[in-house]
């Protein structure tokens, strides 16, 4: 149910927004956003003259009559904006009271509903893309992800929500290798928002690089759980990463939990330099953030939409 | 090693808690967590801010800080300088009598006794000081007060066990005297408590720690030898040994007697527990010679089944008779077998023809300087003062005296007698109540028996043991005799040999073969040899002069090896054996050392795993 992941308060709040790109819509479909494309819309963009085979609805009759020289007028072409959702469903994802899984999932029905409200086309790509073991995908959730790689519409976004709910997170990730395809699969350049917690020990870097480099504009949240950020339990520890299966040994104090706090934010800080220098809009929020503070303050005042 | 607190070993029950702690510190926690990148960081980033890092307050850190301090405190051994504290004064009394070499223990007594001061002198503390004393025959100081370890112990090593009786009393008293008003300090006896009387020190609060030796007393030994002239056949030698089992069982062996090595007699012997038997040997003897008794038979001691005896055949006995008439005296002069009386009227010589002179109330015109037996005359230099007395009443005699053996003065009665207060030189015999009326001694290596009055001035003549007591005179006054006994020296004691003429060398051939050679001073007129710890046959070969003479042990005391638990001092004071008291092994400063290290292993341990 929609109500599951946003409340039907929120989708109110957010049917008013709109997604703002920095960018003209390079999509060749019509949309509702500008683009540099002229074609039919309500927004004059220029003149040109007339060449035979020109649809005569579009000359300008009064210019003629003034001038007596046929001239046609040019519309600027209204596209949609493609809103790519990478969205982290990996098996640490799994972890975080809330989980952050579902807080991504939140934050990517909120993002699709926003766009699908403006006439975009949202594409949500959960990654990993497959997944084997006692964990693979089943017929339910294949056809959920089938369902979201292309959605368009404000009708469409009851459907839209209802596959985000069948997704579930699980499986190890490549992050870079991930976000590297998914950058050369789009054939338009748009907007891509990357839900995830970053944890990859390959890194990120190349991968938000490569979205760069094919155009998009690249929105990322970094979601963490709160456990992460202020770990709770101390003692002699042997850390399975859920994901590879690496063991970790460790003997964790309270009086170290200051400098483990500063390990955290030196880690956030780097991925929050990499992104002020790319302009990429960089967010971060542990998964117990109320929605509503990301949602409607922080991406606001990012100017994500307004 | 020895422990004085066996009990704190319950402290080790500690050991499996520390244990269990490490159990549970190494059994870690398993979390699954999202990701381990975080961590990873996390420890690179606190490895790499190593070696250094900002001082956390850390419990673990200020108890460890506080062990390493303590510890090093102690190694620093601190001390109070406002307090004076005198440094402890041990003395380590090492008993080396013959009873020591008993193999009950193994190797020996000794060994264990020598082992187990060793461990005191390795448990001694830094400023405590040890003295040894080595007692035997004689106590010797092994070393003087020190709290040099090495020192000790290499006094220690050189101490010796001999042959020689225990003689504890002049050792202890030289210890009473080192530790006397010293306090702390403490005399430590290492013997097995076979010692003679110490009654000397009842009351005394000696500080006495009596470490035992010796687990058991199984031994006989032969505590007498003597060899006489065969009463019934003067040309046989009758030589008597005495026999003495200590142990608890009856020991059978076989007793054998050998003159100068050649075998004459072996006996079968069985000495019943706790008892002594006697034997007695008869053998023909053509010459002087030595015998040998040898017990055969398994003990623990073997100093004490041997002994020998330098047997010289009797030769006659040469007397000087100056007297103006007493045919009592001569009668039984002449009534003592293998004697050879002479008389005169007077004496112008020193007579030395002759064994013993007898003086008769003669004064002689040059006095002998052999002994004599001088009857109512005195020499000025023997007394002071020489008074008469007229009918001295007889109140009292030594009846112990060889001199009166056989002799009473029941109903003897004299008119008067010479009356001179006792010198120095001499016991009294025979007292009346104002003076002594026979006296003897040895004045200048020269025996003599003074009566003061004249026999014939009483009715002693007429009595029994008159002849009885010239008879013993004779034997008494016999030098050869004397001598014969001067050459039968107990283990440890001196023998002390007149010069007859100055003699420069003397070389003494000891029992295990070896000969050295003595000088003497030219002024001495004896020779003193005084290295008689181990017993055998020696011989000396003084100037053109040799002769033979036997060390042997021949003490019960010392062949009652059973060991002590306890040493009586006195009638009311004992001084238990101490099994408890053992050392105060003083470890703790290469413990403390070794704990050192092991905290800063285990620092460094913990360090390295952690991060």
């Amino acid at each position: 149910m929609p109500d599951a992941l946003l409340t039907p308060e929120l989708l109110r709040k957010l049917e008013q927004l709109q997604l703002l790109a920095s960018r003209r819509a390079r999509s060749s479909l019509r949309g509702e956003r500008r683009s540099r494309a002229r074609g039919q819309s309500v927004e004059f963009a220029d003149y040109r003259d007339y060449t035979p085979g020109d649809d005569f609805r579009y000359l300008d009759w009064n210019l003629y009559g003034r001038l007596e020289r046929l001239f046609l007028k040019l519309y600027e072409e209204e596209r949609e904006l493609p809103v790519r959702i990478f969205l982290d469903a990996s098996e640490s994802m799994n972890f975080g009271e809330p989980r952050k899984f579902d807080f991504a999932r939140r934050v990517a029905a909120a993002m699709g509903y926003v766009a699908l409200c403006s006439f975009d086309r949202v594409s949500v790509l959960p990654f990993p893309a497959t997944r084997s073991g006692n964990g693979a995908l089943t017929a339910e959730e294949s056809a959920a992800r089938g369902a979201l790689r292309s959605v368009r519409g404000r009708k469409s976004a009851l459907q839209f929500l209802k596959s985000l709910e069948a997704l579930t997170a699980g499986g190890s990730v490549e992050f870079d290798a991930t976000l590297r395809r998914g950058a050369l699969e789009a054939r338009h350049s748009g907007l891509a928002v990357v839900l995830s917690d970053f944890l990859d020990p390959a890194g990120y870097e190349n991968g938000l690089n490569a979205l760069l480099g094919r155009g998009f504009q690249v929105d990322i949240v970094q979601i963490l759980s709160p456990e992460e950020l202020n770990p709770a339990v101390f003692g002699d520890l042997r850390l399975v990463d859920a994901e590879t299966g690496v063991i970790q040994e460790v003997t964790f104090g309270r009086y170290r939990l200051k400098h483990y706090q500063q390990t955290v934010q030196n880690y956030i800080q780097r991925l929050r330099e990499f992104c002020q220098r790319r302009g990429i809009r960089f967010f971060v929020a542990p998964s117990n953030t109320p929605l509503e503070d990301l949602l409607l303050r922080q991406l606001r005042k990012a100017e994500v939409w307004a | 090693m020895n422990f004085l607190a066996p009990a704190a070993f319950a402290f080790a029950a500690a050991i499996p808690v520390v244990i269990l702690f490490y159990l549970l510190k190494r059994k870690r926690v398993v979390r699954l967590v999202s990701s381990t990148v975080l961590w990873q960081r996390f420890l690179a980033e606190t490895q790499a801010s190593a070696p250094f890092q900002k001082l956390r307050k850390n419990w673990l850190l200020l108890l460890q800080i506080l062990l390493v301090a303590l510890a090093v405190l102690a190694l620093t051994r601190p001390y109070f300088s406002a307090q004076v504290k005198p440094a402890h004064l041990r003395v380590v009394v090492l008993d080396a009598s013959a009873s020591m070499q008993s193999t009950d223990e193994a190797p020996s007594r000794f060994e264990k006794a020598r082992a187990e001061a060793l461990k005191w002198v390795n448990a001694l503390a830094g400023s405590d000081q040890m003295v040894i004393l080595q007692a035997g025959a004689t106590t010797e100081v092994k070393q003087s007060a020190t709290s040099e370890k090495a020192a000790l112990r290499r006094a220690l090593e050189a101490c010796a066990p001999s042959h020689g009786p225990t003689r504890l009393v002049p050792a202890l008293r030289m210890a009473e005297s080192l530790v006397r008003d010293q306090r702390g300090a403490e005399i430590h006896l290492f013997s097995d408590g076979a010692v003679p009387e110490l009654r000397e020190f009842e009351n005394k609060a000696l500080p006495l720690i009596f470490h035992r030796v010796g687990v058991r007393g199984n031994n006989a030994g032969i505590i007498a030898l003597d060899a006489r002239a065969n009463p019934e056949n003067p040309r046989q030698r009758a030589v008597y040994v005495s026999t003495a089992n200590f142990a608890t069982n009856a020991v059978e062996g076989e007793l054998e007697l050998r003159l100068d090595g050649r075998l004459l007699e072996t006996r079968a012997v069985k000495v019943p527990a706790g008892e002594t038997t006697p034997q007695v040997f008869i053998a023909e003897q053509t010459t002087d010679g030595v015998f040998t008794a040898r017990l055969k038979a398994t003990d623990d001691l073997a100093a004490d089944n041997e002994a020998s005896l330098v047997s010289l055949l009797p030769k006659p006995v040469k007397a000087l008779l100056v007297t103006s008439g007493n045919r009592f005296l001569e009668r039984a002069l002449r009534s003592v077998p293998n004697a050879e009386v002479s008389l005169a009227g007077g004496l112008a010589e020193t007579a030395n023809g002759y064994d013993f002179t007898v003086l008769d109330g003669v004064t002689p015109a040059v006095w002998p300087t052999g002994n004599v037996l001088a009857f109512q005359v005195a020499q000025s230099n023997w007394f002071t003062s020489v008074e008469r007395l007229e009918g001295p009443a007889i109140v009292d005699w030594r009846y112990t005296h060889p001199l009166l053996r056989y002799v009473g003065f029941e109903n003897v009665q004299i008119a008067e007698s010479l009356a001179a207060k006792t010198p120095g030189w001499a016991v009294s015999l025979l007292d009346s109540p104002q003076a002594p009326l026979i006296l003897a001694g040895e004045l200048n290596r020269q025996r003599i028996v003074w009566v003061g009055f004249d026999p014939l001035n009483s009715n002693w003549p007429l009595r029994v043991s008159f002849p009885i007591f010239v008879a013993n005179a004779m034997e008494w006054l016999n030098p050869a005799n004397a001598a014969g006994g001067q050459l039968l020296v107990k283990s440890g004691e001196a023998l002390r040999l007149p010069l007859a003429k100055p003699e420069t060398t003397a070389r003494v051939t000891f029992p295990d073969g070896e000969i050295k050679t003595y000088q003497i001073d030219p002024g001495a007129s004896e020779f003193v040899f005084g290295q008689t710890q181990s017993q055998g046959v020696y011989r000396l070969q003084l100037g053109d002069t040799s002769m033979t003479f036997c060390v042997n042990l021949l003490d019960a005391a010392e062949s009652d090896t059973r060991p002590q638990d306890s040493l009586q001092l006195g009638q009311f004071e004992q001084v238990e054996a101490t099994t408890l008291r053992r050392t105060n092994m003083e470890v703790w400063r290469s413990i403390a050392g070794i704990g050192l290290a092991i905290l800063l292993l285990e620092w460094w341990y913990y360090h390295r795993r952690t991060v």
